[in-house]
Parts: C-alpha cells; structure tokens; sequence
C-alpha cells in the first residue's frame, strides 16, 4: 500500500454515499486488503450493539475495544468471545475507565433521554508523566415516531497527556457525530439524509486528582457535542436543503428577481434616508 | 484469501456508481489509483455508460446548444443525439465533452409533432422554475403508441465551498393518437445533494408517481402534460421541504436535546456523588 492509496481510500469515503458506510468499508478492504488496520482506525463506522450477559447491559463496539476478533465490555472488563492476554487497561487506567463509565451514563440520560454509552481508556504516555487515550461512545435511536427514524452516532476520541508537575494536563479531542434521519411518505417519496461532521479541539485544564480527568473531560466533551449538534442542525436542515432549493426554484424565477430588485431599492432608501442629516 | 479480479472489477464499478453528482472524475480517480490496474478499469468502464446516463449528464455542444446524455438518446457506442437540435454528437465520459458533431441523417415520424409541441409548452415552465436547466424531450413510436419521454436536469456544483446538488426529474407519456382517449404517464424525481466540508453528508431523494393525460391536439395534450408536471414537481418539492422542517423540530430534538431539563450545562464535579451510574459498575 502507498501513502497515497491512502489518501484515494479516504477521499473516496468523503465521496461515497454515508448511506453505504459499511458496505463500502468493506469493499474497500477487499479491494487493499494491507491497508484493513489503517481504514478501520481511521474510518468511523455507525456503532453496533452488543450485550454483556454477566452483567446484563448494553455496551457499544468500536476499534477502540476490539483484539483481533474480540471486543471489551466496559462493565465486566472482559472480551467476549473470551481471549487470553486481550489488551485491557492498567489497574490504574480501569479505575477511572469506570469512573467516566458512570459520570458518561449520567450525561447521556440528560442529553439523550435514552440510548446506550461507554468509554474505552488505554494507556498512553512516556515515563515522565502520567498519559493515557480514550474513546467516549454514545448511540441514540429514534422511536420512529411520524415515519421519521432517526439515529445518532457520537465517537469522541480524547488524548491526555499530564504535565510533568502534574498540576494540569494538556487534552486534544477530536469528535465526530454520525446522523442518520430517514422518512418515507406519500408526499414526498423516500427522503436519506444522512452523514457525519468531524470538529477538534485542544485545551489546557488544571488536575488536583485523578477525577479532575473526569471534569475536564466531561466539560470539553459537552461543549464540543453542543457546539456539534447546532452545526448539525445547521448544515443538515438549512445548507442540504438551500442546495436543493438552488437547483429548482419554488417561486417563479422571474418573480424573485423582482422581489430581490425591489428589496434593493427598499434598502437603499433606507440607507439613504439614515444618511440624511437631521434638520 | 484475495479477492477475484472479477470482484475488484465489481467493487471498482459499484464504487464509480455512486459517484455523487458534479465528482464523477475525482471518484474515477481513486478508484483508478486503488485498482492499480488499468486493463481492471477498462473492464469497468462500462459503468460510465450506465452513469452517464442514469444521471442525465449534461454536455454542451460546440455550438452552445445544451444537451443531455440519457439511454434515450443513445445512438450507438458513446454516440448521443439531442432531439431538439437533430445533432448527434460523440461523447467522452472522462473529459465530460462533445465532439464530431453531426446532423441526424434520418429524418423524424410521425411522433415529431407531438414531440415539438411538448418541448415548447415547457420552455417557459423550465425559465419559470429551474435557474440552469437542461432538458431533451424524446419521441418514439413502440407497439403502436406514440411515447414521449421528458428529460429534466438542473445542478448547482459549489466544490471549492464542498458542496454539489443535482435536480433531476423523468416524464414519459405513452399513448395511442386516437381522440377521446386517455395516455398513462409515469414520472420520476431524483433530487441528490452532497456537502463535505469537514465531513460527509447527502441527502438521497426520489418520488415516482403516475397519472393519465386525456389525448386530443398535440398543443393541447403539451400544456396538460406540463400542467401536471408542474403540479408534481411543486409537490414533491414542497414536501421535501416540509420534511426539513419536521426532522428538525422533531425528529433531531428527540434525538439529543439542547440541553438538559435543567436547562443548564452538567455540574461535572458533582457527578462523583450519584449513585446512579455507580450501582452498575459495582454489581
């Protein structure tokens, strides 16, 4: 594989319809197979669902949890199927791995009212000082409700990497958020909106203990998700569909070309108007 | 286990396919580059045929007359024809130009004055509606019946503002020439939008509908079949955008709120205190 067989495959699921992520992923890497490892770290995928049985709760799939074919509940700390020697964090690192488990669960409820969370740490870091990488996952579901289904899919992947004073650490995420509204009906036939948005963000955080992680974790993730889902709302209904109403026109072309000259004229007056010294 | 070449054939050609609207090259490229083969992509390339006019690719002609390539106007090879012009032209996918322009040798049917009168009621419908159009109105005589097939195109491409967005519609009217009768029109709308600015983000639409066209005088039967173009086209363009309304109202609020009930951002230092998230860890 050359660098840039790379780039092609990335441009390429830039390109490609989101609607057929999965599909095309695969074709992908049939089609370069040396380049698998690459496009599964750096092409996100809608997360799937499994069940840890032992302690009978939902947790999400990603490559961050994955060794070889087995993945790692958040829960239980286990793969399943079950490996030996599957790559699990320190004792240190699982501790507060748990801890953002918990303190994620709370902000997905608020925020999502339903859905499913979990949070995947591993150690990172010279020996100068503390470092570790996490990957904070939650994946919502819409009910289906007035033919709309809809479903939201938000992959936070965190760096960490603690000052050698260990007074404050440095934290660079990068977040990306898959939406997927779908809606048949008479009206208007089959309607796919679909796709993901990619943001970054860097910052500096003061740390007292182990749980300022959590703090500052949490507090970047939320901004970063908030400022998302308006770009969202933004993009998805407002630019999707100016495009479409660029390429036909509702109002008689010749009609908003005359509303817009006659909207000129408006504003001119006024400008001229405010113009005028007062006598 | 490698993958057969006929099956890198198939992926390279499902790939093309799905080109989005305005990136037919750029995707012909990667693929070019991820095959690393060309005698692979020349087996491929049948695909540009079936993408060229599936997508009523537009062409503009030496002359300035603006044409579409769709199966309807396939003559033979890459040789299109226009049907209000009577040109044929060859066409080259990669290059998206027209060249050895030529005038039809054949000259049209009876189904010509049908054609003609369908193809000047919409002209000032299309100067009405569509800010760029392309459009080929086809006629063609199959069992007997007149068939009339409309061809509409109209894209915007943005791509240094990563974005592209296509319009286009089909309307083929089937029907005996006898007074008094009434012609099946079957039509199709595809719209396709692509934003990608840090991101990926399409929109996939399409509607078909049908309805019946009561035949008499060729001017008459153009205006009622543009009517009811028109009325289909309003429909389907107004639903589309009631539904944007409607997904961000509703469905996108259900998905994740703005904020919380609180209507306050978390207090992530008092997190540590509930218990709530706690019990599941500690079972």
């Amino acid at each position: 594989m050359t660098d840039q067989q790379l780039d092609c495959a990335l441009d390429l699921m830039r390109r490609l319809p989101p609607q057929g992520i999965e599909k095309n992923l695969e074709d992908l890497i049939d089609l370069v197979p040396v380049m698998c490892e690459d496009l599964l770290a750096s092409v996100d995928q809608p997360l799937k669902i499994a069940k840890d049985s032992r302690m009978n709760k939902d947790y999400l799939l990603c490559d961050y949890n994955r060794d070889g074919d087995s993945y790692r509940s958040p829960w239980s700390n286990e793969y399943d199927p079950p490996i030996e020697d599957g790559s699990v964090p320190s004792p240190k690192l699982r501790n507060l791995e748990k801890e953002a488990n918990c303190a994620f669960d709370v902000y997905r409820e608020q925020y999502f009212e339903g859905g499913i969370s979990s949070c995947y740490f591993w150690d990172m870091g010279g020996e100068a000082s503390f470092g570790f990488a996490g990957a904070i996952l939650i994946k919502k579901t819409g009910d289906g409700r007035k033919g709309f289904k809809g479903s939201w899919d938000s992959i936070h992947v965190i760096e960490v990497q603690e000052k050698t004073a260990g007074r404050s650490a440095h934290y660079k995420l990068i977040s990306t958020v898959m939406l997927w509204i779908v809606n048949n009906n008479e009206k208007s036939g089959t309607m796919d909106l679909g796709g993901s948005l990619s943001r970054q963000a860097e910052k500096d955080a003061p740390v007292t203990d182990l749980s300022s992680h959590i703090v500052n974790i949490g507090q970047m993730v939320e901004k970063m998700e908030n400022n998302i889902r308006s770009t969202l709302d933004t993009i998805y209904f407002g630019r999707t569909r100016d495009i479409v109403n660029e390429t036909r026109s509702i109002v008689a072309l010749q009609d908003k070309a005359r509303m817009d000259s006659v909207n000129k004229e408006l504003f001119k007056a006024l400008d001229d108007k405010n113009k005028k010294p007062v006598q | 286990m490698d993958v057969t070449p006929e099956e890198r054939v198939r992926i390279a050609t499902d790939f093309i396919k799905a080109a989005p609207p305005g990136e037919f090259k750029e995707v012909v490229s990667d693929v070019r580059i991820l095959l690393g083969d060309d005698s692979l992509l020349s087996k491929a390339s049948g695909v540009f045929y079936e993408y060229a006019t599936d997508q009523f690719t537009t062409v503009d002609l030496p002359d300035g007359e603006r044409a579409l390539v769709t199966k309807y106007g396939h003559i033979a090879d890459n040789t299109f024809f226009d049907p209000r012009s009577r040109k044929s032209f060859k066409y080259d996918y990669l290059k998206n130009e027209a060249r050895d322009v030529a005038e039809l040798e054949e000259s049209p049917g009876d189904e010509e004055k049908w054609r003609a009168a369908v193809d000047s009621a919409l002209k000032p419908y299309l100067d009405e509606c569509f800010p760029n159009h392309y459009s080929a109105v086809y006629g063609r005589v199959e069992g007997g019946e007149v068939v009339i097939t409309v061809c509409l195109e109209d894209h915007k491409y943005n791509p240094s503002n990563f974005w592209n967005g296509k319009w286009l519609s089909r309307w083929e009217l089937a029907f005996s020439e006898s007074e008094g009768t009434e012609g099946v029109m079957k039509g199709m709308m595809n719209v396709k939008v692509h934003y990608y600015e840090d991101g990926n983000v399409q929109l996939l639409s399409n509607k078909t509908v049908e309805d019946r066209v009561p035949i008499s005088t060729p001017g008459s039967v153009a205006e009622k079949l543009v009517g009811i173009i028109r009325k289909f086209e309003v429909e389907y363009q107004m639903a589309i955008n009631e539904n944007y309304t409607s997904m961000s109202n509703t469905t996108f609020k259900a998905l994740r709120r703005n904020l919380p009930v609180t209507q306050s951002l978390i207090d992530w230092h008092k997190l540590h205190g509930l218990q709530v998230g706690k019990d599941i860890m500690n079972r």
